[in-house]
Formats: structure tokens, sequence, C-alpha cells
């Protein structure tokens, strides 16, 4: 009995609509708040809800690799928090002693890049290593970032006007798109490419896919997972540089709310759960879903406290598609 | 003496996808009696006892208990007519009770006012545990407290006392899986003091074993599967192990099938030493030479140590004891990865949980082992993956619809040969077969062991696990021997001069 | 025919000491908690003398151990099959502001006095229900489906109270938390009740046993004839009402209905309950592991308060201890995956 596929075309079109489905999705949304609120699509509007869009984006890029190794990481927003208050009051105190503002801004991002890409490293090699399940690894790396975002700084900071002119690129602007969204635009495609044409990304799918198999096949699974997780601290400190450099201020619980955001974004995009499946351009896709939701719900006039409630439906929907339910065999915990 | 038959099975037959498990057994199981069943590896028994228990229904055939038909939907319906099965892998939750295991799933029959009345489940497990003559077993103990053996006789005693029912003498049939294989010598023994105790009472025991010795001295009569179909059954007076190991392997295939005018000397280049190998409790004093372009076969029944060994020798785990020596040089693994660096890389037994990769295409799958070789400057490109995949799509006759296709939705023979692919695509020269041909159709059967002289003919060598005695004997220059843990025998396997299988099987069991 | 039965045995043998091994380390982990404790109370009385080791201050641990512990129990079931509720903070932070706002209180004019209660708890419940049915019928891993419950019911809270949280003005309510009994107060006997009806169910109870199976190896509950999925959306439901009691004895506690009930609660009780003994893994521990674990998680939040110790260092700690606590007690080899 041969197992061929014998897929009708029915079924291909359902498999391409399920795979493109946020696509339809951003299109509906659009739709959906011109009609509740013509200035939705006002430039001004547009223009913010682009640059909105620059942080989340960065932060994304980092998650969706996670995601497919079938992993998660819940200290994204805290671990982004850390940076932002970091970055800031480090950018602070070098200006003090050595009076160069751009000077003072590269040093501080610098070390704060590495802080954050050390800080997934740490959390990458517990998880791997020490086989501690992601989710719990996370959870607690989401205290400890959070208590140090409070030590580093247990109030809000302002940029100072002196060092204002280190935040004046952000405010550049090309036609109604912003420097900010374009520069993480081709970071999520930077990491796009080498996530589907290095021999190291294209095993994170395989490791999602089948980590067993990935090993025996003689994949360096555990360098390469703790690697995505490394990447993932560099994208909350450069998500927490974005933050900071648009707010002109930092504040140490400012990221927490990004963990949900960026969690939604990802699933929304169509990321699956699975594991192995995946894409950061669905995942950019996604992006524009949360920001659309979000300012749009903002010109409607919808209260805030309605956005939790909307992302967790927008995961519980978005899971609940795209996980392959007509595995039988596997045990979901 | 006549015995009233319990039990009997006619002509199963089981079909999975394309392969045939059971061609048409036949099995009959009389009161009082012990009846062992053995056979190879795959020849059966196992889809057998499953079928009987319920766990999978049969294709065609039927079964019929106590003069009823007999058709199982699951284990408890199968508990119901009086059928019970202590299963190979222990089904005991360790974190509760001997008695709350004794009586899972029936704990309702014990509540008073919403409350389990422990204290009679208590009692009634005593009973249950001197029935089966263990009395002298604590039923409110943990079972994680108990040794391996004490654990077999809760589950004895457990499936004994779910498959009674009230009505007066209903006899039970028993089946055991395996039951010694945990043992030692002494409890072997008392466990064959408790199946003649149950015996003795009118219940009948099959009794699944590999310990020809052990089947033997507890059977009143032996039957012998070979390849799904009934090889002969035999009383005890009539049987000897060497008649059990004529009926267990009968004659071997063709020489064609192996292709064996193609079987060449190795050269004498040691590529893969293995000195005193083990890993604690799995096996050890592992010596093995691997000699360039040659196939070593390792033969054994399931828990022998072979599987574990190539685990070993993959990179997979790590040996607790001796050393391993690749290409003259002294090396020690830490995973698969480092493994391949040496060239060595293993096509696994279990396809599905470690062979594929289902939802990658067949592409994707077949370029998991040797991303470098098909980069340039760090870029995967795509154009070698896919020269790749149709160049061996073509050599090794690979149905499928397109390359990009999810590896799922070939067939499980296509599926294998994908797998092999990416091993012979990879830069590995030395290549563990574990069980390469399982669940693999005949043609595609012949076309792996076509394959598989011609790598090694280009200089590569092979450890091979053979899914069949037949085909290690056939596949292999030399075949290695082992039985619990331990290398038992070791022959040169000549294409002129095959030793017989009954002498490697002598050594296995 | 030879007989290597001489070194056969060794290798049995080899394996019945590993496991013998095993589970000796097994029984010496299962004393580690209590040990923890004793430690903690010894060191915490060194460090801070008789404002420690007082009748008062014991009385305190006992009031701040009540909601920790009410949480740790819901927890505790569905960790034991395995799986892993993130909605706590949510559902706790859920139950209370609606209670807040059916009671009698400052924003609207509802009355509904204990229907209020019971109203919020259902509430909860019905979350717990809702993830439960969407874990095991759509085969969603529990931590995401708990996750997006956590913000969907966190959302709920805050819409219940629109901004401005409710201060209950029920009378009745308000003198709720001075009531105490034995010098107990209340709100610690309302833990102590459930604390007694989780024992109840977990010992006495089919049920009880089936979430060890199930936590173990669902195919052999399966074999049974249990029914698994059953058994586990029933774990959550349990865990929802668990959390949702927990949400209405913070009401008590603040007379303010707000989410933030609920922050901050997950964290303790996640610690609480693996440091309890309790596997990740499931099919291990148990409500008794719980209570050690939440009273050393207590005890250290009460030391580490009287200690001086900064508020925003605290989590921090809590953080390094889970870590610490479940390196110790996963298990490693190259066969398990862990995602």
């Amino acid at each position: 009995m041969d197992k061929t596929s014998t897929v009708s075309k029915k079924g291909v079109w359902k498999k391409r609509l399920m795979q493109n489905y946020s696509i339809l999705v951003v299109i509906l949304m659009l739709i959906i708040f011109t009609i509740l609120n013509p200035n939705f699509l006002n430039s001004s509007n547009v223009v913010n809800l682009l640059s909105d869009s620059a942080p989340l984006m960065v932060l994304a890029a980092g998650m969706t690799p996670i995601l497919i190794l079938g992993s998660i990481d819940l200290s994204l927003g805290s671990l982004c928090s850390a940076a932002n208050v970091m970055i800031l009051v480090m950018m602070r105190k070098v200006f003090e002693v050595t009076g160069n503002t751009y000077g003072s801004f590269f040093i501080s991002l610098i070390v704060t890049l590495a802080a954050g890409t050390l800080a997934g490293v740490l959390l990458g090699v517990i998880h791997v290593k020490l086989k501690v399940p992601s989710f719990i690894a996370s959870l607690a790396f989401m205290s400890v970032w959070s208590s140090a975002a409070l030590i580093i700084s247990s109030s809000s900071v302002k940029l100072p006007k002196a060092l204002k002119v280190t935040s004046d690129w952000y405010k550049i602007q090309i036609g109604p798109i912003g420097l900010p969204l374009i520069l993480a635009v081709l970071f999520i495609l930077g990491y796009h490419f080498l996530l589907t044409r290095t021999a190291f990304g294209r095993s994170i799918f395989a490791i999602g896919g089948n980590e067993r198999t990935a090993r025996i096949a003689g994949i360096k699974v555990d360098r390469y997972k703790i690697i995505v997780f490394a990447i993932n601290g560099f994208c909350a400190a450069l998500g927490a540089m974005f933050l900071m450099v648009k707010a002109q201020s930092a504040a140490p619980t400012v990221g927490d709310s990004f963990t949900l955001m960026t969690i939604s974004a990802v699933v929304a995009g169509g990321t699956s759960l699975v594991g192995g499946a995946g894409s950061l351009l669905k995942s950019i896709v996604g992006v524009f879903i949360i920001s659309i939701i979000k300012n749009g719900m903002n010109i409607v006039g919808v209260n805030a406290y309605w956005q939790k409630i909307v992302y967790g439906l927008i995961i519980l929907v978005a899971v609940a598609i795209s996980i392959d339910r007509t595995s039988r065999s596997r045990v979901v915990k | 003496m006549e015995r009233k038959l319990l039990f009997s099975a006619k002509n199963i037959t089981k079909s999975f996808y394309g392969t045939q498990a059971l061609k048409g057994v036949d099995l009959e199981v009389h009161e009082g009696e012990v009846v062992g069943l053995v056979g190879e590896n795959g020849a059966g028994k196992s889809t057998l006892l499953k079928i009987i228990i319920g766990v999978q229904p049969q294709t065609s055939g039927e079964m019929f208990m106590q003069g009823k038909p007999f058709a199982p939907a699951d284990p408890m319906a199968a508990n119901k007519e009086g059928v019970g099965m202590v299963f190979q892998e222990q089904s005991l939750i360790v974190n509760l009770s001997v008695g709350q295991n004794i009586f899972f799933g029936h704990e309702k029959d014990f509540m008073k006012y919403g409350v389990v009345n422990w204290k009679k489940m208590y009692e009634d497990a005593r009973k249950v545990l001197e029935e089966v003559n263990c009395g002298y077993i604590n039923p409110k103990k943990k079972v994680i407290d108990l040794n391996f053996a004490t654990r077999q006789m809760v589950e004895i005693a457990k499936v004994v006392n779910m498959t009674k029912s009230e009505h007066g003498d209903h006899k039970c049939l028993i089946l055991l899986d395996e039951p010694t294989s945990v043992l030692n010598e002494a409890e072997v023994q008392n466990l064959f003091k408790e199946v003649r105790k149950l015996t003795a009472k009118g219940h009948a025991v099959v009794f699944v074993s590999h310990h020809l010795d052990e089947v033997l001295e507890i059977s009143d009569r032996i039957y012998v599967y070979k390849d799904g179909e009934n090889a002969g059954n035999m009383d005890i007076k009539d049987a000897t192990e060497e008649k059990l190991y004529e009926a267990m392997v009968g004659h071997s295939t063709t020489t064609e099938y192996y292709h064996l005018a193609d079987q060449r000397k190795p050269e004498e280049e040691v590529v893969l030493e293995t000195r005193d190998m083990g890993v604690s409790g799995v096996f050890k004093h592992c010596d093995i030479k691997l000699r360039k372009g040659e196939i070593l076969g390792i033969c054994g029944v399931v828990g022998s140590g072979k599987e574990e060994i190539c685990s070993v020798v993959c990179g997979d785990v790590k040996p607790t004891s001796g050393e391993m020596y690749v290409k003259g040089k002294k090396v020690s693994y830490s995973s698969p990865a480092q493994a391949l660096q040496d060239g060595i890389l293993m096509i696994p037994m279990e396809r599905h949980a470690e062979g594929i990769v289902r939802n990658l295409s067949v592409a994707e799958n077949m370029a998991l082992s040797n991303a470098p070789l098909l980069s340039e400057h760090g870029i995967v490109l795509k154009k070698k993956v896919d020269e790749q995949a149709d160049r061996w799509i073509k050599k090794l006759r690979i149905k499928t619809s397109s390359k990009d296709a999810e590896l799922i939705s070939l067939s499980g023979g296509n599926q294998q040969k994908v797998v092999f692919a990416r091993a012979l695509a990879s830069e590995a020269d030395i290549i563990i077969l574990n069980h390469p041909t399982r669940g693999v159709d005949v043609g595609a059967k012949e076309e792996i062991y076509a394959l598989t002289r011609e790598v090694v003919a280009q200089g590569k060598s092979v450890i091979l696990l053979g899914d069949t005695l037949d085909e290690c004997i056939g596949m292999s220059n030399r075949v290695i021997v082992m039985k619990d843990g331990l290398i038992t025998g070791e022959f040169q396997a000549d294409a002129d001069e095959k030793p017989s299988q009954v002498s490697l099987v002598t050594l296995m069991m | 025919m030879v007989k290597n039965n001489q070194e056969a045995l060794t290798i049995q043998e080899e394996f019945a000491n590993k496991i013998k091994a095993e589970n000796r380390r097994e029984k010496l982990i299962k004393w580690a908690p209590v040990l923890v404790l004793v430690v903690l109370v010894v060191f915490f009385t060194i460090a801070r003398g008789s404002a420690f080791a007082s009748a008062s201050n014991f009385v305190t641990i006992l009031n701040q151990w009540a909601i920790p512990l009410l949480v740790a129990l819901g927890l505790t079931f569905v960790i034991m099959i395995g799986s892993i509720d993130l909605s706590i903070d949510g559902t706790v932070g859920m139950a209370g502001s609606i209670a807040a706002v059916l009671l009698m209180n400052n924003m609207n004019s509802n009355n509904f006095g204990v229907f209020g209660i019971i109203i919020a708890i259902l509430c909860s419940v019905f979350v717990g229900f809702l993830i439960g049915v969407i874990h095991v019928k759509l085969k969603v891993p529990s931590f995401m489906v708990s996750f997006a419950f956590m913000n969907i019911c966190t959302g709920i809270a805050y819409v219940a109270y629109s901004g401005t949280p409710a201060k209950v003005t029920d009378p009745v309510f308000a003198a709720l938390p001075k009531m105490s009994f034995l010098g107990i107060p209340l709100i610690t006997w309302i833990a102590l009740l459930m604390l007694a009806i989780c024992i109840y169910i977990q010992e006495f109870t089919p049920f009880g046993r089936h979430i060890y199976a199930v936590g173990t190896d669902e195919t052999i509950p399966r074999s049974v004839g249990v029914n698994v999925d059953r058994v586990k959306i029933k774990v959550f439901t349990l865990a929802g009402f668990l959390f949702g009691v927990a949400g209405v004895v913070g009401l008590i506690r603040e007379q303010l209905g707000q989410a933030s009930i609920g922050t901050g609660k997950m964290f303790p009780a996640q610690a609480a309950v693996v440091i309890g003994g309790t596997s990740l893994a499931g099919g291990k521990g148990g409500v008794i592991n719980t209570i050690i674990g939440t009273l050393i998680m207590t005890v250290l939040e009460n030391g580490l308060n009287m200690m001086g110790v900064d508020s925003n260092i605290k989590t921090g700690i809590q953080g390094v201890i889970i870590l610490v606590a479940v390196i110790l007690t996963t298990k490693r080899g190259s066969t398990i995956i862990s995602k």
C-alpha cells in the first residue's frame, strides 16, 4: 500500500490559505478599523503606526526562531526593560566622564548589546545543557532581570538635553516610513537570510521538527540552540535601545508588556508552536497585525484594558488553528 | 491428561502498510497448561499477543475464549473475558502503592461515603497477593521501593486479579511477554513456582521468551513462529533446543537476494576499534574491530546490547568503561555531531522517532548531515541541495511526487531510502545501519542490499544490525553474536561459506 | 553451548544496582525540603532573634502563608499531571476584581453579597475549565493556553472595574479580615480548609490516584479505562477554583478589588511547588510537599523583609531559587528532550 500524497486540489488551496492567512488578516484589520474611524488611514496616523512597530519588529525577530524550536522565552520583556535602563544610565555616566555624546551612546549600546547576548547565552546554557524546560528557565530569569532593572534604576530616567542629539536619527523619515522601521526590517530580513540560507539556520528547522533526528544526523543541536537564545538576548537589548531612543527616556518596566505582544505577533504571523515551521517573513506580518490592533484600538477609542484580552485571544485562536491535530501519537503536556 | 480447550486463535493475519506481520497463525491453549511461544525477532509473537489482549485488532482470523467468540476492543474488554497480559514494559505506577496499583481504575469499588476505604482495599490486596503466593509482599509499600522481581510478581497479581470474574470457576488466560528479562536465576525459579501454582488452579499461561532453556523448563507445549507463520508446535516431551532452533530459523534465502556475488573481502586496515567498552547495566567487555570495506554484522535479541553499542559508536551515548579508536586515533564523543566529523554516522532504527523530520521536504531531509558540503562561503546553495536530491531520487528510485514533497507523504520504504541517501551524501565513511530494512517492502529491501554492497565497494565500512538473522548473515563479511550484554561469538561469513543460522542462534539465546 | 551466566548476572546486577542507587538518591532528596525549612528558620532566628522567632511573627507567617498556599495547591495538581498553569496572576486578580464589583461597593449599586463571591469564583472555575478543554481537546501546550488566559483574565479584571478599583463597602465583608478563631484569622482558616479538601482529594478519592497515573505515563491509565482527558480537565478546573478562592481571599485582605491582587502570585507558588519536591515531569510529589514548599517561600519572604532586603531584589532571589531547585531535580540524558 503506497502512501503517496493524494491531496485534492481543494486541499492544496486550503493548505495555502492556512499558511498565509496572516496577510488576509492584515487587510481585514485595515478595512475594519478604517470603517470604524476613517482617521485611521490618516497620514500622520500611518506614520505613527509604522514607527511604533520598529521595536516590536526587532523583538519578534529574536523570538521567532525560539518558537520554531518549540521553546519559549518569557523573560524577553524583563530583559528588554533591564537593557532599556542600562543603556541610558550608562550613557549618562559615560557622558559625565568623557563629555562625548555619540561616543557615550555607542559605548553604552555596545556594552548593553553584549550584556543582552550574554543573558541569552546564560538562559540558553541552563535550558540546553542542564535540560531545564525553557518556560521555567525563562520564567525564573524574568524575575531576575526584573530585579536587575529595578536595581539599575528604580524609577524612570530621562535622556538629558545634552544627549538628545544622539536620538535625532530616530526621527528621520523616508516618505511615510521612518528610519527605525527600515533598520528593523533590514535587521529581520538579515536574520531571515541567516535562518534560511546557512547550515545553522536550516538546522533550526530540523531541530524544531524532530530534535532526536537532528541530533543523530550529526547536527550540532546544543550549540545551535544556545546561539538562538543568544541572538534573542541581543534582540531584546537592541529593541530596548529603540525604545529608549524613541521615548527619550528609560523605565525599569517599559519592556514588560512586550513579552505578550511579541509572542502574539509571532504566533499571529503564522509561526507554528509545534516547532519546525515558521518564518521571519511571517513574523513581519504578525508584527503589523499587532501594531494595527494596538493603534486601531487607540484610534477607535477602545479602552486600553481590552488590549490584553485581545492579544490573549489572538494567541489562542492562532495557535488553535495552526496546531497539527492529526498527529495522534504526540503527547502534549 | 485431557484438558479442556480454553482459548484458540485460528488463521490470524495482521498487515501493516504493506508488510504482513502475521500470515495466518494458529494458537490453542488448554486449561491448566503453560504454552511456550518462541521465535526470532519479528516472527510475530508480540504482534499476536497484542492482538489477543486487544491492543490492536487482527486483519482477519478468529479467536475463541471458553468456546465463545472473542474479539476484545481494548485491554479492558479482554480482561472482562478473562484474558490478561503482563507486558514487557512495566506497567505499574511507581509512586503509588502495591495495593493501589492492583486495584488501579477500580477504586470506586471501595468507596464508602465518598471516601476510598483504603483499609478494605489493602485487605483485598493482601488476598490477591496470597492467591499468587506473594503474601510476603506488603501491599502498602510503594512500588518504587520494590526490586524488579517483586514488581514482576505484583504485575502478575494485578493481571490475575483483573481477569478474574466473580462467576465461580472462571479460568483465565495469562500472557507473559518476556517476563524474565530483568530477573536473575533465583528470581526466575520463583516466577516459575508462581506460574505452576496458577496452572494448578486451572488457569493457563502463554510464556513468550527468547530464553529457550526457560521455555523448555516451564512449558507443556511449545509453538514456534517464524516470519509470521506457524513453524511447528511440539509437546514438551518431544522438544529439544536443537529442534527449536531448526524450526525457528529454517532455510536461508537465495544468494541473489543479498547480492553475494558482490561481496568482497575487506582490507586489512582497521578503521574502528573498541576495547573493553561498556555501558553500566547494558553491556560490557566489548572488543570490536571494523575493517575498511567490511560489513560487520551484530546479532542478538532485543536487550542483548547490540543497539546500545551502536548508540555509543555513533556518539549518542557515552560509554562508562573502555575506549574507542577511529582510524588509530583515540576518541571520545559527547554528541553524534562530533562522531560525524570523524566520519561516523548512524541510520537509526526508529525511523519515525529518530530518522526523519516529517514536515521537512525530501530534499531537506537528505541535506541534514552534509550542509557544509552544499555551501559556498557559509551559504547553503539551494541549487546544490536540489541537485543532490534529484541525483539520489533517481539513483535510489525513490517514489515521491517531488523533491519538495513533505517526507511524511512518502511510504515507509521510500522514507528509509531518503534516510539512506542522507547517510550516503554525507562524508561519513563508517556507516551504522540499524535495522535498515525495517518496515520496508521486499523490493526496496533488495535495493538497499545492493546499495550497501556498492557503498562498501567504494571503501566505506558498515556496521549492520539486521532485521533478521538471515539478513545479518547474508550481508555481512563477519558476524558478532551478543547475548545479555556480552559478545558470545564471532563468525566469518565469507560469500562461499556462510555460517548456519543455528550456530548463531545457539549463542543468542 | 556457551552460557556466560556468570557475567550475565553482573549486567543485570549492575542495572539493579543503578536503580537502587537512584532510589536512594530520591529518598534523600525527599527530605531536602524539610531540611531547607529548618535551616531557614534557624538562620533567621540567629539573624533577627526574637523579632523573628516570636509568637506574633509566627501568626504573621501563618497569615502570609494563606494566599500562597491556596495558589500553590491549585498549581500542585496541574504540575502532577505534567502540565503547567501560567494563568494564576490573571485568574486570581480577575476573581478578586469581579467579586469587588458584585459586592456592595463604592462604584456601582450592586449588592450580591455571598452570590457575588460565588459568581466570581465560578468565573475562575470556568477559566480553568476552558484552559483544560483547549489544552486537551485542541492539543495546545498548556503553557501557551494558560499564558494566553493569564492576559485575558488580567484584561477582564481591568475591564470589570474600568480604571478605578472598587472598594468594597459591604459591612459584613469589611469585618472579615478582623475575624479570628484561636488567634488565627479567618483568612488562614479558609486556606487550611482548602488544604484539608485537597488532601482528601489527593489521598482518598480515585481521582487523586488517577492524577498520579496520568502524570507518570498516560498509556497506563488509558489501558484500564480511565478517561485521561477528563482527569486533566478536572485538574485544571480544580486549579481554577482554588485560584478563585485565592482571589476572593486577597480581596478580603485588601478590601479593594484590583487586578494586582493577582500580581506576583504565580512566582512564589511555582517555586514552592518545585522546592517542595513535586517534579515538573509529573507523577510525583503532592499536597504535603507543597505545604513544606510554601512554608519555605513564606518564611523566606518574611525573613528577608525583616532583614530589610530591598523588595526589588526579592523577586530576583526567588527566580534564582526556582532555577536552582529545578536544576537539581531535572533528569538528564541524551535521549531526554526539553523544550
